[in-house]
């Protein structure tokens, strides 16, 4: 209570210095002048009374000097000094300074650069105005509102402005000869002027707009020259010009989110379209304020428009915030990777403390003489300790600086890199005070690990043992603090290895994996249509023949086929219950779909393991026909032959029976990773609309990149509007490959970066160890120890530590990377014991060497120069 | 009682502090008053110097056992005048009985030995 009062006065004087000295010069001034009157009193005249008064009163200066000090913080003036000081004795040892400095650079960069790709991913902010006071909303239960009731809503209700989005929109792009599909944002006409959202040239679409767009920066920099006259000019999109009303600047956020960059931001002109709500909040209105204003709208929305489906807007109601955890919700793979990269980066830095540390009681044990002198000349125990402690700090500022720097690089580098997704992914990571935060909180915790240890043991030492000379102890006690430091290092870095090597090894293995199809000799094209030029479903059947048609004239094609999901690219999933006619209930299914034309089979080199292939009768109006995997054939019928059987699938309501007509053998569907999962193929022509974005298989014996630009003029004939995507099989599954390539790369290069710190603490360690033990291998060399019984003592000594530590960490390895299951394919599992033996394999090559180089010297020593060594 | 000078607050370090307390138990002081106050109550013999009166003073603030307010002197002046809190009356008690068994202390020594 008193030292916290004492300190608010202190912090109140910090703001009045002016005004203090002012007042103390007053005061003194009064002072003297009350003096002055009582001399005068007594009878000397004024002159003389004013001079006494003054000489009596002494040096104003001074006095206030005396004053000013009271309200001083001491421990300033003592940081100073010990700052001073620290980088005096850092400059003594730069060497020490310099691997001190470098581990923390590696250990802070690398924890800073996950820090900010997290930050970036999960918890960027928007580019809009206020971003605080914009929500999403949904109503009825679905993400995405009718034009007519966003109309109806933006119309009647209580808030600042209603915008509308989509963000899975497309446009093909004519240029020249060639059409381009482009990501496209579709929003309402008042989007730019609800959210605020800048724009580096030109304006957004202004209300009532239908033939204006807004290009980002990549699209305008790459595609369009950078043309700073762009504005105004015409894009011929679908079909339709379109006038370029503005470009995005450099770092633009979509609402969306997670990086997502569309080329595009266009109008949207089809009523049939959904849009996401994006609402500005009134000044002072809550989110619990702004759900019961949605909910009443709502509620009189459903009762003067009663909605055609029987859907109530009412149902299922919600306001999310566009930044911060709201945006996050429901997304827990993302968030448990982000996690795990977190505590790997959080070990590589543990790693690195753990070297400088071990690099303090190094430092400290040479320093033994130095201290015990300031201690001698009246320094207490914990003012000893402070100086270490403003050492490391120091130390670790300094290093936090350099992996401050590290990052800045490393994020320029992440920004500019294209991450090979279907979407286009673009980060605009910067520093900002969130990273400043966290880097100064990550300065003080090593600080903290690296020198409070070595602090307390070095201002233990007593001032009579270090005032002597270095300690001659032969043997002594063989675990030392550093010992112990040593064998926690190994422990993590064991660890760290472990996960490293398990996402290496899962990502040979993901990349030899078969998955189940031919993915070599396939080629995939995507033909999208403009919707607006197709509205009849016959239409679309059409061009589909035709493009089949075009595509199996092309040389060296053996078959094509039409499929709506592109295996590992794509997935739509039922999960209802199944029924076989040949009784009982299966229960809830979760089924892969897929609507398949003719060939598909062959083209993709699934084998049909019964009966027949979709031909051209199975079309609408015929029999509900399915393929079925052999998964689910075992599910539901068991050893019997499917072919023939039906099998019913649905709710009560909605109960459809489908026919088997064929069983393809198992394959991969949307992950490599995924087992068992069952498959139903229904006939591409029994689907709904097949919509206007046509995935073409082509299976040729000619290599799939010269066979491309034959595929693509033969499609281009089709129709010229269309956009054209063709890419071999093998290159599109790159998406699957994705989480395996992305953490190989990031745990591998941790594992290596734990590792290389780790072997340059050990190789100082145990160095360090030998060298200090040169008297006594001299002695024993001169009574005659042969040099392998000395190599084998210091080998034994070193290896007792590297054994301890690998053990402790094997055994905390075993048990915490088992949740590491969900990121690797099943043939690899974290409890493997290959993995174990590969790192200690590793771990003991490294300490062998480390320990080899310091022992041969020490064998090579003349036991006189040993005996005399200090 | 002949001519004899007055003791500094130098020789008894820390009693500085306490005397100042003292002085202003019975009001408000500003920092000459305070002065004339304990030279008049030891009837001369101690005397405090202006080089410690204000430091001492200013400690006072820091610790927050008295306040300080500018006001009006009895001869007309601006002048700062000091306040004890309830927290500086409680230490002036605790520094009295400290200071009473130290001196008590130091007589019984000088008795006996």
């Amino acid at each position: 209570m008193g030292r916290m009062s004492e300190f608010r006065n202190k912090l109140r004087y910090l703001s009045r210095r002016e005004r203090f000295d002012a007042e103390m010069e007053e005061e003194m001034h009064l002072h003297m002048e009350e003096r002055a009157e009582e001399l005068m009193v007594e009878g000397v005249d004024r002159k003389e009374a004013v001079m006494r008064a003054r000489r009596e009163f002494g040096s104003t200066a001074r006095i206030q000097e005396d004053a000013r000090v009271m309200w001083h913080f001491r421990w300033q003036e003592d940081l100073l000094s010990d700052l001073r000081y620290a980088a005096r004795a850092m400059g003594k040892s730069p060497g020490f300074a310099l691997a001190g400095i470098l581990s923390l650079a590696l250990g802070t960069g690398a924890n800073t650069t996950a820090f900010s790709l997290m930050m970036e991913f999960l918890f960027s902010e928007p580019s809009v105005e206020r971003p605080g006071s914009l929500v999403t909303m949904r109503v009825g239960g679905a993400s995405h509102a009718l034009m007519e009731d966003y109309r109806l809503i933006r119309d009647s209700n209580p808030f600042d402005g209603v915008a509308g989005m989509r963000e899975e929109g497309e446009a093909n792009w004519r240029w020249g000869d060639e059409s381009k599909r482009l990501h496209v944002m579709r929003v309402t006409d008042n989007f730019f002027e609800v959210t605020g959202t800048p724009l580096m040239l030109g304006r957004g679409m202004a209300a009532g707009e239908r033939n204006t767009v807004v290009v980002n920066h990549a699209f305008w920099k790459t595609q369009l020259g950078g043309n700073p006259d762009i504005v105004g000019r015409t894009l011929v999109l679908d079909g339709q010009p379109y006038i370029v009303a503005g470009v995005l600047p450099e770092h633009h956020r979509t609402i969306f989110g997670f990086g997502f960059a569309p080329e595009l931001y266009m109008p949207v002109v089809s009523e049939s379209e959904r849009v996401k709500l994006v609402v500005r909040l009134p000044e002072g209105m809550t989110k619990g304020m702004a759900l019961a204003a949605i909910k009443a709208a709502a509620a009189s929305l459903d009762e003067i428009h009663p909605p055609k489906d029987g859907n109530l807007r009412t149902r299922d109601v919600e306001v999310s915030s566009v930044t911060g955890v709201d945006r996050v919700k429901g997304k827990s793979p993302i968030i448990a990777f982000f996690g795990m990269l977190m505590i790997v980066v959080g070990l590589v830095l543990l790693v690195a403390c753990m070297n400088v540390a071990s690099l303090h009681l190094a430092r400290a044990a040479s320093r033994r003489h130095e201290l015990a002198v300031r201690r001698a000349l009246g320094a207490g125990r914990w003012r000893v300790a402070r100086q270490l402690l403003t050492e490391s700090l120091l130390l670790a500022a300094l290093g936090t600086l350099c992996g401050l720097a590290l990052n800045v690089a490393l994020t320029g580098i992440i920004n500019r890199v294209p991450l090979p997704l279907p979407v286009p992914i673009r980060l605009a990571i910067a520093p900002d005070w969130r990273l400043v935060t966290y880097a100064a909180l990550v300065a003080l915790g090593c600080a903290a690990i690296a020198g409070v240890m070595p602090a307390l043991a070095a201002s233990r030492a007593g001032v009579q043992a270090g005032m002597k000379s270095e300690e001659r102890s032969v043997g002594g006690s063989r675990w030392s603090l550093r010992s112990f430091v040593v064998a926690g290092q190994l422990a993590v870095t064991v660890l760290l290895l472990t996960t490293g090597l398990l996402f290496l090894r899962n990502l040979s293995r993901a990349t030899n994996m078969h998955p189940g199809f031919d993915a070599e000799t396939t080629t995939w094209a995507t033909l999208r249509l403009v919707p607006e030029r197709y509205s009849r479903d016959e239409q679309i059947q059409t061009a589909l023949d035709q493009a089949l048609d075009r595509l199996r004239s092309v040389p060296g094609v053996e078959s094509a086929a039409v499929a709506r999901v592109v295996p590992l690219n794509d997935s739509i999933v039922r999960s209802t219950t199944m029924k076989p006619d040949t009784g009982g209930e299966v229960g809830r299914v979760r089924a892969q779909l897929n609507w398949t034309g003719p060939d598909y089979f062959r083209t993709m080199d699934i084998a049909l393991v019964a009966r027949r292939d979709f031909t051209p009768a199975d079309r609408t109006g015929a029999e509900d026909s399915v393929i079925i995997n052999e998964t689910l054939a075992r599910l539901l019928f068991g050893a019997i032959s499917p072919v023939g059987h039906t099998f019913s699938w649905g709710t009560e309501r909605n109960e459809q029976t489908f026919r088997v007509v064929g069983v393809a053998k198992d394959s991969k569907y949307f992950t490599l990773g995924e087992e068992n999962a069952a498959a139903v193929y229904h006939p591409f022509a029994q689907q709904g609309s097949p919509g206007t974005t046509l995935h073409l298989l082509v299976r040729s014996s000619r290599d799939p990149v010269q066979l491309g630009r034959e595929l693509r003029s033969a499609l281009a004939g089709v129709d010229s509007s269309a956009a054209i995507e063709v890419r071999p099989m093998k290159s599109a599954l790159g998406l699957a490959f994705l989480p395996s390539r992305v953490g190989a790369a990031l745990l591998g290069s941790m594992g290596a970066l734990g590792l290389l710190l780790a072997a340059v603490g050990l190789h100082g360690v145990l160095s360090y160890a030998v060298s200090r033990r040169m008297r006594e291998i001299g002695l024993r060399m001169a009574l005659g120890a042969s040099p392998e019984a000395v190599l084998r003592m210091v080998l034994r000594q070193s290896l007792a530590l590297v054994v301890s530590g690998i053990a402790v960490g094997l055994l905390i390895a075993v048990f915490a990377t088992q949740p590491l299951a969900m990121f690797l394919v099943p043939d690899v599992r974290p409890s493997d014991p290959i993995t174990y033996l590969a790192v200690c394999g590793l771990l003991l090559f490294v300490a062998i060497a480390a320990t080899a180089g310091p022992a041969t010297r020490a064998l090579r020593v003349d036991p006189t120069v040993a005996l005399r060594y200090e | 009682m002949g001519k004899r000078e007055p003791i500094t607050s130098e020789f008894l370090p820390g009693t500085l502090g306490m005397l100042i307390l003292r002085a202003l138990a019975r009001g408000p002081l500003h920092g000459y008053a305070i002065a004339k106050r304990v030279k008049e109550a030891s009837e001369d013999a101690l005397a405090i110097e202006e080089g410690s009166l204000y430091p001492a003073l200013n400690r006072l603030l820091v610790k927050g056992w008295v306040t300080a307010e500018w006001g009006i002197s009895e001869n007309n002046r601006k002048a700062r005048f000091y306040q004890l809190t309830p927290e500086g009356r409680k230490q002036m008690e605790v520094e009295a009985v400290e200071f009473e068994r130290l001196v008590n202390a130091i007589r019984l020594v000088l008795k006996t030995v």
